[in-house]
């Protein structure tokens, strides 16, 4: 049976390079792996917030490339419920249709996957 | 080692070998894992961790040389050293190929590390018992 891999993001979309190349990294295992599931928790959630201006701090905006997940036929996106209202981020804010958990649902979520890549 | 269960791993190595611990775990976990009789699918360098593949890497004498053990163990157990093309070239690491496709004066990839795409790490995620991101 194919394996459930789970990508947690944990990280703001720019400082490190971590939030662009897991995106990277999910949409190419999208290609090989239909039970790909999404995490975004902690600062991660900025990551969906819409409207970034990477270019100005000469960063490349990958946040269209989250649009390729839908196509991808990435379903499973998971948002940490708490994340988002300790940062004051509603869900209409969010750039792609999610699913929000709560920090329990989220722990119930991760301990089905197989493999973890967290980043 | 016949009474214990045989692992296979692969490898999920993201921190700079020159800066970060989690690169030295790695290698002692994967050295530790081949001694203790378990098999590795193999290492995929992602991120930061495609420094490790670089053959420029020159520590001071009494400071331990990463992609020198990484390429002993590689070749002692037969085990293959991925690394993400897209994810070394934004980084300078490059092979022969590449160099003379993008009219690169040098390439400096490390043997026996190949440059590969993010589908191997897919390969190596299904073909494995367990994946260990570092």
């Amino acid at each position: 049976m194919e394996k459930k891999i789970g990508i947690v993001n944990r990280r703001a979309p720019h400082g490190t390079t971590h939030a662009r190349e897991a995106l990277d990294l999910s949409l190419a295992l999208s290609a090989f792996n239909e039970s790909l599931s999404l995490f975004f928790m902690g600062d991660g959630v900025y990551q969906l917030l819409a409207k970034h201006q990477a270019d100005v701090i000469l960063q490349k905006d990958f946040q269209p490339m989250l649009q390729m997940l839908e196509l991808y036929d990435v379903e499973q996106i998971y948002v940490c419920q708490r994340s988002l209202s300790v940062r004051n981020i509603s869900v209409e804010q969010l750039v792609i249709k999610t699913t929000l958990l709560s920090t329990d649902e989220i722990n119930l979520h991760l301990a089905k996957q197989d493999q973890l890549m967290s980043f | 080692m016949s009474d214990h269960q045989v692992t296979k791993f692969t490898l999920l190595v993201t921190g700079n070998p020159a800066s970060h611990q989690s690169a030295s775990n790695a290698y002692q976990f994967c050295s530790a894992a081949l001694k203790a009789g378990h098999k590795v699918s193999g290492v995929f360098f992602y991120l930061d961790g495609v420094l490790t593949a670089s053959n420029l890497i020159s520590p001071a004498t009494d400071e331990v040389n990463l992609p020198d053990l990484w390429a002993n163990l590689a070749k002692e157990y037969q085990f293959p050293l991925e690394v993400c093309v897209s994810a070394s070239l934004r980084r300078g690491i490059v092979n022969q190929q590449e160099a003379e496709q993008l009219a690169l004066s040098n390439y400096n990839l490390k043997s026996p590390f190949v440059l590969s795409g993010l589908g191997q790490l897919a390969e190596l995620s299904a073909s494995c018992d367990r994946l260990v991101q570092f």
